[in-house]
């Protein structure tokens, strides 16, 4: 595997990362570190039941300016807005999200509003910042979305019936606690759609165009510890060293594909959830496999590497057989760890495909596909392999 | 005979290029709406002033191509905005534009999947780009 000898890239990665069973006690400490005195914390309704912010406000104590956990599956405009409205009136300056990707987008938007003013809608385009925002500190329960150290976030905009994507380098989060015990509870059919998201992230981190060292060398290390670990989390989700091992690989995958960028699989599964409603981390597992066979002649290099990442690359195998293997066994192990394997099962009909497959060309991520993407036909044909 | 960049003359130039390639009018035939392109200054660069230039686009044709004052630059439907040099590295093609959004080199208010649904035009007006001859603030001509 070699690199172009004109190489030439920008990896950025901010985020302070705190790992350890039990590390979300240290929140409040934290938090200091980062100059906030007095923090809300954004959340869900499942998320306050299963009981999983009781720590983190435990340790905040009377520097919790309050619970904002109004947020929904798919977090919008309208929530952002009340999120970042509910900290102001209860004097907050910073923003601790204790979630999934709804909610660390939620407070993703909400750190903009809480200190730029205004609207969500007054943000429409690109790093449009120029200076840098309320902290944020995450603390994922779920290991996959990565959105914990990536600067973008996606925030639906019900009003136009489109997502707004903001994509903000001053906006990154300041600091994510990963602490194994938030993930305990996940159910398995979660753990694998999330698990899912994360290795997806990954194999697109090393074969979408802007890839590069550092993140060829976050991906597969990331690979290695999902393919190890994931379905030991399935087995039992109790095991805390797996379920560990696990986040540390969804967040490794999050720096990788923050800077190289994600392709084909992602813009399908953005498109087929948008139609359908599909999850996404669902969604990028089911279409992988495929997506990779798609891309095979233009990422043989790519995937020869993913494959020694999984151990599956035999003593004589060239590149080409290599990254061969690398599809096959992506494919096993999606059976093994029980993961959906057709839209079908997810109440996709062929009208749903049809529209996505169309939806596909339009969203970001193709344009970082390594084949080049020009045709819905192409799209379409991955869809109906995975019906 | 090179032309002084980001000049009214060097405009027109640019707008004559478009118009005059065979291939522009079929890939833009979808593409509606102006752009604007601010040029942040850079003093050691010959760029002491920010200058901003306003380009119409309009379904494979092109319209108004302006040299004009902020006010107009912000009423385009895209608003793109940079340091010269990095202005410079797009024109030559030693940068990509979608790269450089997401990577922060460059700025833009506007809808970022219309601009990804029409990369082929995007690609396209900054290939014709390159060929206009130019003089840069910065060039020892």
């Amino acid at each position: 595997m070699g690199y172009d000898s004109d190489l030439s890239f920008n990896y950025f990665g901010p985020t302070k990362i705190v790992f350890g069973t039990n590390a979300v006690r240290e929140a409040e400490i934290e938090m200091s570190s980062l100059g906030g005195t007095r923090a809300v914390v954004v959340t869900d309704p499942g998320i306050i039941k299963a009981g999983l912010v009781n720590d983190v406000t435990a340790s905040l104590g009377s520097r919790c300016a309050g619970v904002f956990s109004d947020v929904p599956q798919d977090t919008g405009v309208e929530v952002v807005n009340a999120g970042a409205e509910f900290a102001r009136e209860n004097g907050a300056d910073i923003v601790i999200s204790v979630g999934g990707g709804s909610v660390i987008d939620t407070a993703k938007g909400m750190c903009i509003l809480m200190t730029e003013g205004g609207t969500l809608r007054d943000f429409n385009g690109v790093q449009l910042l120029s200076r840098p925002q309320t902290p944020h500190m995450v603390i994922p329960t779920t290991a996959g979305t990565g959105s914990e150290v990536t600067n973008a976030a996606v925030i639906m905009d019900r009003e136009i019936g489109q997502k707004r994507l903001l994509v903000e380098n001053f906006n990154v989060p300041r600091m994510a606690i990963l602490d194994p015990k938030m993930t305990e509870k996940l159910p398995p059919l979660l753990t694998a759609g999330t698990g899912m998201d994360a290795m997806t992230h990954a194999v697109e981190a090393v074969h979408c165009i802007p890839h590069e060292p550092l993140t060829d060398g976050l991906a597969l290390h990331a690979i290695r510890l999902l393919y190890r670990y994931l379905p030991l989390c399935i087995e039992n989700g109790s095991d805390l060293h797996a379920r560990g091992q696990v986040q540390i690989a969804a967040t490794m995958a999050g720096w990788a594909f923050g800077n190289a960028m994600v392709g084909i699989v992602h813009a399908m599964a953005h498109s087929i959830g948008a139609v359908a409603h599909v999850p996404h981390g669902i969604a990028n597992g089911i279409l992988l496999p495929d997506c990779m066979e798609f891309n095979l002649e233009d990422a043989v290099d790519g995937y020869a590497m993913v494959a020694e990442a999984m151990g599956v690359r035999e003593k004589g195998m060239d590149d080409t057989d290599a990254a061969r293997a690398a599809i096959g066994a992506m494919r096993e192990f999606t059976r093994k760890i029980g993961h959906p394997q057709k839209f079908s099962e997810m109440g996709v009909s062929g009208q749903d495909i049809e529209k996505a497959a169309e939806l596909s060309l339009s969203d970001g991520s193709i344009v970082n596909n390594p084949r080049i993407v020009m045709d819905s036909a192409e799209v379409l044909g991955i869809f109906q392999k995975n019906l | 005979m090179p032309i002084k960049a980001m000049t009214q003359e060097w405009m027109d130039a640019y707008k004559a290029a478009i118009q005059a390639d065979p291939e522009y009018k079929g890939i833009a035939k979808d593409w509606e709406g102006s752009v604007s392109l601010v040029v942040n200054p850079e003093p050691a660069r010959n760029v002491p002033d920010p200058i901003y230039l306003f380009m119409d686009y309009w379904h494979g044709d092109v319209g108004d191509f302006v040299v004009c004052d902020k006010a107009k630059a912000d009423s385009a439907k895209f608003v793109m905005t940079g340091d010269y040099a990095r202005w410079k590295q797009v024109a030559y093609k030693e940068l990509d534009a979608t790269k450089a959004l997401l990577q922060g080199k460059l700025k833009m208010r506007g809808d970022l999947p219309y601009v990804v649904r029409n990369i082929k035009t995007v690609n396209k007006v900054i290939d014709i780009l390159g060929r206009v001859d130019t003089l840069w603030p910065d060039d020892n001509k």
